[in-house]
C-alpha cells in the first residue's frame, strides 16, 4: 500500500499540492485523474519517492520512503514515463537490462537474463530484441519501456511488495498499444504490488481502473470505486464539460459522452 | 548482452595498440628496430649483459623515446575517456573537453606560469615543478565547474545553456591566453604557441609518472559509473527511478574528468578532436554501451595518438609538427564526414 499523509507540495511559489491524503491499495488498479495542471503528474512524483513533499509524508507499507536508500527502493519501485526516448542508440535487450540495474553489480547473473527475456516475452516484444531502439515505432517503444519497467521490480520472492507507477503510459499511443500496456499492467495486480496510474482517458480509465482520484486545482476533488459513484456534476466542473453517461446495449460497461 | 564479443573487440584494440606502441617506439630522428627495443629492455633489466656500445642509443631511448611514446599513450587514452564520460554526462555527442571549458581553462592556467613563472609569479624549483600542472588544474576545474554551475539551474544541466556557456567561457580563456602570449617575451610566448597546438616533445619520466597516477585513478572511478552512466541516456528522471543520483553523479565525474584532463593539458598542451571523434567511431562501429564505450575509447583513443605522433614525427621530419595541427587536420574533416553521413541515414537518430 502506498499512503499519501496531509501532503502539501510548493515549487516556485504555487501551491501545487493543497493537504493530499490518499491511499493507493495493493491489488487495484490505482488511477488518478484530473484536468491539466490539476497536479497529478507532481502527486505522482511524489508517490515515487523521486520528490519531497514541502510537507507531509509518503508512506510504502508504512516505511517512509525518505528513509529508503536509492538503490534499494529502486528494486521496489518502478515508475513508467510517457515518451522515454535514449540519447544514443542501444539494442533493446540492453534498455530492458537496465531495469536490472539496481539488483547487480558490474555483470548481470544469468537470472538477470532470464528476467529480461522473460520481461520482453510479457510485453510481445521477444522477436525485437537485438533491434536499436530509436528504430522502434512510439508504441513499441512504450512496449520495451514498460519491460524495462517490470524486469525492474520482477522478483522471485512473491512476498516481496512491489510498487509501480504508470505516468499517462498510454498518451500519443494507439488504441491496440493502449489496450495492450493497460492489460499487461492489470496482469501484474496481485496483493503484494501496488500499480498507480495517472490516465488522461476518462473512458479508457473507468474500464480498467478500480479505485479512482480525481485531482482538482491541487486538491483530491472525489475518491470513487467505480465510474457510476462519480456525480456527473463534479466531472462537468471539473473538466469544464458537459457529461452524459451512457448504457452500452451489450452491458460491456457504461462510457461517457462528453460535450462542450 | 554481448559479453563475449566485447572481449574480442578489446582484444582487436589491445593488438592494434600494442602494435602502434611498438612503431612509434621505433620511427623517428633514431630509428630502433623491434629486436633493438627488445635488447634495450633486456639489457636495463639485467637478463643479459649490458653493451657498451648501446650506451647512446639506450639513453635516447629511455630517455625520450620511451616517456614519449607513454606519454603519447596516455594523453590519448585521457582525451578518449574524457570524451566518453563528458557526452554520457550531457547526452550529447558534440561535447568534448575542449567544448566544456575544460581545455581552455587548463591552457590559460598553465599559460600564467610560463609568462609569468619567471617574475611576477616566480617559481623556483621544486615549486616550478609543479606549477604548470597545478595552474592547469585550477583553471580547468575553474572554467568547466563555472560552464556547468550557469547551466545547471534547478538542480539540472540544460544542455544549450552548457553549449552558450562554454563558447563564452572558451572566449575569455582564450582571450586571457591570447593576452599573455602578446605580452611574453620571445622564447615564453613560441612556449605558448606550440604548447597551444599539442607536443609531445617535451615528455619526460616525471609528466608520464603523473598523467599515468592521474588516468588510472579517474579510468578506475569511470569505470563503476558505466551503469548509471547508461541510465542517464533514458534522462535524469528515469536514471533516479532506476537508483541512481543523477546530480551527485554529474558533479563527481565532471571533478575526476577534468582532474586528468588537467594533468594531461599541463603536460602536452591542447589535443582537439580525439575527445570528440573517438566515442562516435566507437557507437558507429560497436555499441554505445558505457561498459563498452569506456574501456575501449581507452584503447582506441591510445592508438589514435600513437599513429598522430610517428606522423608529426615524420612529415617534416627532421622538424616535427605539432600534435594538434594533425588531430584537427584528420579530425574535423573525419567530423564532418560523420556528420553528413547521420544527416543522409536521417530518421533513426544519432548512429540508429
Amino acid at each position: 500500500m502506498v499512503e499519501l499523509n496531509d501532503v502539501i507540495y510548493r515549487a516556485g511559489g504555487a501551491l501545487i499540492l493543497d493537504d493530499v491524503t490518499v491511499r493507493f491499495e495493493p491489488g487495484k488498479l490505482n488511477v488518478v485523474l484530473g484536468p491539466n495542471g490539476a497536479g497529478k503528474s507532481t502527486l505522482l512524483r511524489l508517490a515515487t519517492g523521486i520528490v519531497r513533499p514541502t510537507s507531509g509524508e509518503v508512506r510504502y507499507d508504512g516505511e517512509p520512503v525518505a528513509g529508503l536508500a536509492p538503490e534499494p527502493l529502486a528494486r521496489r519501485r518502478a515508475v513508467l514515463s510517457q515518451h522515454v526516448e535514449l540519447a544514443f542508440a542501444l539494442p533493446v535487450d540492453d534498455v530492458v537490462m537496465m531495469g536490472r540495474y539496481p539488483h547487480y553489480g558490474r555483470v548481470p547473473s544469468g537470472r538477470d537474463r532470464e528476467i529480461v527475456n522473460s520481461a520482453l516475452e510479457l510485453v510481445g516484444m521477444e522477436h525485437k530484441r537485438e533491434q536499436p531502439y530509436p528504430t522502434l515505432s512510439g508504441g513499441e517503444r512504450q512496449k520495451v519501456q514498460l519491460a524495462r519497467v517490470l524486469a525492474q521490480i520482477w522478483s522471485d520472492d512473491e512476498r516481496e511488495h512491489r510498487y509501480l507507477f504508470l505516468d499517462e503510459p498510454t498518451s500519443g499511443l494507439d488504441v491496440h498499444y493502449q489496450l495492450h500496456i493497460l492489460r499487461v499492467a492489470r496482469g501484474l495486480l496481485s496483493p503484494q504490488c501496488t500499480v498507480v496510474a495517472v490516465l488522461h482517458d476518462l473512458n479508457v480509465a473507468f474500464e480498467f481502473g478500480d479505485h479512482f482520484v480525481l485531482l482538482e486545482n491541487g486538491r483530491i476533488a472525489v475518491e470513487a470505486a467505480t465510474s457510476s459513484e462519480i456525480p456527473a456534476a463534479v466531472i462537468e466542473r471539473v473538466f469544464r464539460v458537459r457529461a452524459r453517461r451512457v448504457e452500452s446495449a451489450d452491458h460491456a460497461g457504461d462510457y461517457w459522452r462528453f460535450d462542450l | 548482452m554481448t559479453r563475449r564479443s566485447d572481449r574480442t573487440v578489446y582484444l582487436l584494440l589491445a593488438l592494434c595498440l600494442a602494435i602502434s606502441l611498438v612503431a612509434s617506439a621505433s620511427i623517428g630522428a633514431f630509428t630502433f628496430s623491434p629486436a633493438t627495443i627488445a635488447r634495450f629492455v633486456g639489457e636495463s633489466a639485467g637478463w643479459i649483459p649490458e653493451r657498451a656500445s648501446d650506451a647512446l642509443g639506450r639513453s635516447v631511448f629511455f630517455q625520450l623515446r620511451l616517456p614519449r611514446v607513454l606519454m603519447g599513450a596516455l594523453a590519448g587514452a585521457v582525451l578518449g575517456v574524457s570524451g566518453t564520460l563528458m557526452q554520457g554526462l550531457f547526452r550529447n555527442p558534440i561535447v568534448e573537453p575542449g567544448l566544456a571549458g575544460t581545455s581552455s581553462g587548463a591552457a590559460l592556467g598553465a599559460a600564467l606560469v610560463f609568462v609569468l613563472g619567471g617574475g611576477a609569479l616566480a617559481f623556483r624549483a621544486p615549486a616550478g615543478v609543479v606549477a604548470v600542472p597545478l595552474f592547469a588544474f585550477a583553471g580547468a576545474f575553474g572554467a568547466t565547474m563555472l560552464v556547468y554551475k550557469i547551466s545547471s539551474s534547478f538542480g539540472k544541466v540544460n544542455v544549450f545553456t552548457l553549449l552558450l556557456a562554454g563558447i563564452a567561457v572558451n572566449a575569455v580563456c582564450a582571450a586571457g591566453t591570447g593576452f599573455l602570449s602578446y605580452i611574453a617575451r620571445d622564447p615564453q610566448a613560441r612556449n605558448i604557441t606550440f604548447w597551444s597546438l599539442g607536443t609531445f616533445t617535451t615528455a619526460d619520466w616525471r609528466g608520464v609518472a603523473l598523467v599515468g597516477v592521474c588516468f588510472a585513478a579517474s579510468f578506475v572511478y569511470a569505470l563503476g559509473c558505466a551503469k548509471p552512466l547508461n541510465a542517464l541516456m533514458l534522462g535524469e528522471d528515469e536514471a533516479a527511478f532506476l537508483g541512481a543520483d543523477p546530480q551527485r553523479l554529474i558533479v563527481r565525474l565532471l571533478v575526476v574528468n577534468t582532474v586528468m584532463v588537467a594533468a594531461t593539458t599541463a603536460m602536452v598542451g591542447v589535443i582537439a578532436f580525439v575527445g570528440l571523434v573517438i566515442p562516435h567511431v566507437l557507437r558507429m562501429l560497436r555499441s554505445s554501451s558505457y561498459t563498452f564505450l569506456l574501456p575501449a575509447s581507452a584503447l582506441l583513443g591510445a592508438t589514435l595518438m600513437e599513429v598522430v605522433d610517428v606522423v608529426a614525427r615524420l612529415v617534416i621530419a627532421p622538424a616535427e609538427l605539432p600534435i594538434g595541427i594533425i588531430t584537427a587536420v584528420i579530425g574535423a574533416p573525419v567530423f564532418l564526414w560523420i556528420l553528413l553521413r547521420e544527416q543522409r541515414q536521417g530518421s533513426a537518430g544519432f548512429y540508429g
